[in-house]
């Protein structure tokens, strides 16, 4: 049962070859975004001298600040509302016995499959009939069903886990349904809410064909969207879009390393945890 | 994911049929999406006034695709001076690429909140579909209250207007004006040039023997990105123009007679063709950006680049006294090349300040704003009179080319103007003859193909 | 144990919000796509019923039929690749759960899985630029001759985009994979061992069979995300040079928004939606039956 150390050197070599693949470009990213602009062309290279003025003149003048707030109100209200109505939908799906159960989670399930592209057009005719489009309503909505579909189904599993004794036992202390359920239920059940929590955050964050469609005035714009026009007005201004790419993406990848075990699970859906 | 388990069961194949049975329902209760009824083009429900001061505190929301560098700073000043003259106004401003702005405009007139005041392409693609949409403001209004019926050229003025439903170009209603000229030409490099001892090409047949030259030296010949598509419209532009004169183009953009496929075309289709062959342009041109070539240009890596006057601030920065402008003469001896105006100022039709709007609008086209434009490296529309920049310098060569073009009428309208899906046919015809995935014959009859078809449904 | 089934109208009062904000910004515009796509509209004035001409459309337009097919090739780059290449691996790797280092490596390797597509996609640009690292490697091992623009070559684009789907989902797979080894009894590996099986046997017979359930949700993930792809061809290539890129997605986007086209547009998603859910299920057909 032990690994040979040979065994474990070949192991180590070949997974560090493919680490480095995988590494390679974002690390160019990080070394590109600190390298002055006129020693830029776009290659992989370790600048002569650092320079931090990028990301200055991304956050002001690339408006990036304003971009970065959207991202943040909008993917903590997602996750707020995602988490709160997942947990209420999910407990009575795994504890309450009522007509129809199946048949609302097969549909949620479906919303599962389903691409964004399959609702999105109609979705903004709807929100422009109503007056919805470009404000935040517009993506924190839209971006909620579509995380309920898969935070309903893993508070679900979570909630069905949970040992029925100390429910039972609550109940008969006279615990009314609502208390039962966010002090008595919840609390232990934290650890695997903020994995849900924290692969919504990923998800919302990332998004883009979202708020492509529903906004239009640059206040609203959310990171990754302000990235994408960014980019078509400096093509080549390659250290200013490193820097640029390097705010939107850092929130989320300080996340993962914060969190790796929390991520990687819940984004394969919990068959790694068994 | 977990859902796999629970698809196998027969549950989501039922559960599918229901769906699909009740849209097909929704469907054929005949719920037609959209509103009914037709929406004309809105007429215009307020008395155009010049008074903006008692308009209180407003904020005009603008987008331009005014990003290269001469004409972001012009416009950048206009908009502090506007903001002076006029306190109880700012200027929301939100500038993108010229490609960005194409995807991204119709989304935002469609939206309830859209810009008050917009930069829109001429031509059936984009300005013909926001009028049939009814989502510009007619001008004709503010046109006589700030005299601009007489201080831009008719033939401008024609190619910011349409029938008032959009269908037809060039019609009585104004939609827009224009804050700058253009005109598409040759760019050269000087040094480059006299040291094969030659004089700026006048006409094509010049230009093909520069070309030539300049390869046998190891030059490279024209720089030429067509990544973002629109320059190959200008490359295009700019050949055809030289082998068909300026008349026959100007006739088949606006759909007067001729066809693509006419022999001054096909020549033009050619001709790149055996330049992409013999390696006369950018290698990879597919996938160079057009910042790219430019930038590849100034640098002195390039005897010549095909484009227009917007770049005459970045060229002027980069070679300074060493770039020229020029611009080719037909078979007829007179100069025939693509140009006209800049992108028309509009009115969206729900802004809340069309006077505001209008007022701003004449405040940068105007001829006090022409000041601004030439000290910024810009062409206004309207020259200022007496405007004669120091001889050598590609500011005088394009003061001069504009002239001249404009006194000989040979200015063709751009390309892309010639059907609402032109700019997209167009464009994707020139990466594949660039690219060498099609030849001449077949870049034509796409073109052609698209064209008739518009003429036919115009019927 | 048995339990009185009591029924709880309370529980609709627990699933309602949820279930309203889901059918109002997702249940329902999936019904009204569908209906979208019997019609011909322009997103502005009104609309006619058309029938069945925009799937007609889907089937017979040129362009259109590319854009699924380039769907079809960038599936074989972001879930193929990456799956044949990790199953590969992890048959090379033995027994990594026991390195302590595997936790740093995992993390590693899932990188790229969080990092917004649009940051992948502009880092990306820069790699396939004139002096981007690819060129840089190619001049390095003398193959100067072969660098290029390769998001702006037609036979190359396409392929650009799949090599980074292949990127960013090589280290999803192995993760997914090595996981699943390290939940298969060693007992069966001893027993392989004792009965004189070699590496190869071992893994066919072993651990290709333990894996199907990795196998399945890795292949579901790719596929989907290969698929639905947006993001990236939007960012690098619009769908050029030409349409050499196009993908269903796009051609939605540009169609329900750009041209006024939104029936096709419609009805390109519902295609597109229904190959995805087709694919998933048969994938999970892979997948060992599993006990409710």
């Amino acid at each position: 049962m032990n690994v040979s150390r040979t065994e474990r050197i070949v192991n180590q070599l070949i997974l560090t070859v493919f680490a480095a693949f995988a590494v390679v470009p974002l690390l160019g990213v990080l070394l590109s975004s600190v390298t002055p602009a006129n020693q830029n062309s776009g290659g992989f290279a370790v600048p002569e001298s650092v320079d931090l003025g990028n990301y200055a003149e991304a956050w002001s003048r690339g408006n990036f600040s304003s971009y970065l707030f959207s991202s943040v109100v909008v993917t903590a209200a997602v996750v707020v509302l995602s988490v709160v109505l997942a947990t209420f939908a999910g407990y009575a799906f795994a504890r309450m016995h009522f007509r129809g159960s199946s048949v609302l989670f097969y549909l949620l399930l479906v919303g599962l499959t389903l691409p964004t592209e399959a609702f999105i057009i109609p979705l903004y005719f709807n929100l422009r009939t109503i007056g919805l489009t470009d404000t935040y309503w517009a993506l924190i909505l839209p971006q909620t069903a579509q995380s309920l579909a898969f935070a309903v189904f893993w508070m679900r599993n979570q909630f069905r886990g949970f040992p029925g004794e100390i429910i039972e036992a609550a109940r008969l202390d006279g615990c009314s349904d609502l208390r039962l359920l966010w002090r008595v239920v919840v609390p232990p059940s934290l650890a695997p809410m903020m994995t849900m929590a924290v692969v919504i955050t990923m998800w919302t964050w990332n998004e883009f064909l979202l708020p492509l469609v529903m906004v239009v005035s640059d206040a609203k714009r959310t990171a990754p969207l302000g990235l994408a026009f960014f980019q078509g007005q400096h093509l080549t201004d390659y250290s200013l879009l490193a820097a640029a790419g390097v705010m939107v993406a850092l929130p989320i990848a300080v996340l993962f390393f914060a969190l790796q075990k929390r991520f990687i699970n819940g984004m394969v859906g919990g068959i790694s945890s068994r | 994911m977990m859902r796999h388990r629970l698809l196998r069961h027969g549950g989501l194949f039922r559960l599918g049929g229901l769906l699909a049975a009740a849209g097909v329902a929704i469907s054929l209760s005949a719920c037609a999406p959209g509103p009914s009824g037709d929406t004309a083009a809105p007429s215009p429900t307020n008395q155009a006034s010049k008074d903006i001061s008692s308009a209180g505190q407003v904020t005009l929301t603008v987008w331009d695709q005014n990003v290269d560098g001469g004409i972001s700073k012009a416009q950048d000043e206009l908009n502090q001076q506007f903001h002076q003259k006029y306190p109880n106004v700012t200027i929301s401003r939100n500038a993108q690429s010229f490609s960005d702005l194409k995807t991204t405009l119709k989304l935002a007139l469609s939206s309830n909140n859209p810009p008050d005041v917009v930069q829109a392409n001429q031509g059936y693609p984009d300005m013909g579909a926001f009028v049939a949409a009814g989502m510009l403001r007619p001008m004709n209004d503010y046109a006589k209250l700030y005299g601009w019926d007489g201080y831009y050229p008719e033939a401008l003025l024609k190619q910011n207007s349409f029938s008032p439903d959009g269908k037809t170009w060039q019609g009585d209603t104004l939609f827009g004006v224009s804050q700058t000229g253009e005109v598409v030409g040759v760019y050269y490099n000087r040094q480059l040039l006299s040291s094969l001892g030659l004089q700026p090409p006048k006409t094509l047949s010049d230009l093909n023997s520069a070309m030539a030259a300049a390869k046998a030296k190891g030059i490279l010949p024209v720089a030429f990105g067509n990544l973002d598509k629109s320059p190959g419209i200008h490359l295009y532009g700019v050949v055809q123009a030289a082998l068909a004169g300026a008349p026959t183009v100007d006739e088949l953009v606006s759909g007067q007679g001729g066809a693509w496929t006419d022999e001054p075309s096909l020549k033009a289709a050619q001709q790149i063709a055996d330049w992409s062959k013999q390696g006369y342009l950018t290698p990879g041109a597919n996938g160079v950006s057009r910042d790219d070539a430019v930038a590849a240009f100034g640098k002195g890596g390039a005897l010549f680049t095909l484009s227009g006057t917007w770049l005459q601030q970045t060229l002027q920065d980069d070679l300074g006294p060493n770039v020229g402008f020029t611009t080719l003469t037909a078979d007829d001896g007179k100069p025939a090349t693509t140009g006209g105006q800049g992108l028309a100022w509009a009115i969206t039709s729900k802004s809340a300040h069309p006077d505001v709007a209008a007022a701003y609008i004449d405040f940068i086209t105007n001829a006090t704003s022409a000041q601004t434009l030439v000290d910024t490296g810009n062409l206004p529309t309207v020259l200022p009179t007496g405007y004669q920049p120091p001889q050598g310098t590609v500011a005088a060569d394009i003061a001069t080319q504009y002239r001249d073009v404009q006194k000989a009428n040979g200015e063709v309208p751009y390309l892309d103007y010639s059907t609402p899906t032109f700019y997209d046919t167009l464009t994707a015809a020139m990466q594949e003859l660039v690219g060498g995935q099609s030849d001449p014959q077949q870049f034509v009859d796409a073109l052609q193909k698209d064209y008739a078809s518009f003429l036919a449904s115009k019927k | 144990m048995t339990r009185p089934v009591r029924r709880s109208p309370k529980a609709y009062l627990y699933v309602a919000p949820a279930f309203v904000v889901f059918a109002a910004f997702l249940g329902a515009p999936v019904l009204q796509t569908v209906q979208y796509s019997f019609f011909d509209w322009d997103g502005l004035g009104a609309s006619t019923l058309v029938g069945l001409k925009n799937y007609v459309a889907v089937f017979t337009d040129e362009r259109l039929r590319d854009s699924f097919l380039h769907a079809g090739v960038l599936m074989l780059f972001y879930a193929g690749a990456p799956v044949l290449i990790a199953l590969f691996l992890s048959a090379l790797i033995s027994r990594s759960h026991a390195m302590r280092s595997m936790s740093f490596f995992r993390t590693v390797l899932f990188l790229p899985q969080v990092i917004a597509t649009v940051v992948i996609a502009t880092i990306w640009i820069s790699i396939y630029s004139q002096n981007g690292l690819l060129n840089q490697i190619l001049r390095l091992v003398g193959l100067e001759s072969l660098g290029r623009v390769w998001l702006g070559d037609y036979t190359f684009a396409l392929v650009a985009i799949g090599v980074v789907g292949t990127w960013l989902n090589i280290g999803l797979c192995l993760v997914l994979f090595l996981s699943g080894i390290g939940n298969i009894a060693p007992e069966l590996f001893e027993a392989a061992r004792l009965d004189g099986a070699g590496r190869a046997r071992e893994f066919v017979a072993i651990t290709l069979p333990s894996l199907r359930g990795q196998i399945a949700v890795a292949l579901t993930l790719t596929v989907v995300s290969a698929l639905k792809t947006f993001d990236l061809v939007f960012i690098t290539t619009r769908g050029g040079p030409g349409n050499a890129t196009t993908v269903p997605a796009l051609e939605a986007y540009n169609r329900a928004f750009n041209t006024g086209q939104v029936g096709l547009a419609s009805a390109i998603a519902v295609v597109l939606t229904v190959v995805i859910v087709a694919l998933t299920v048969s994938i999970s057909r892979i997948a060992p039956r599993e006990a409710e």
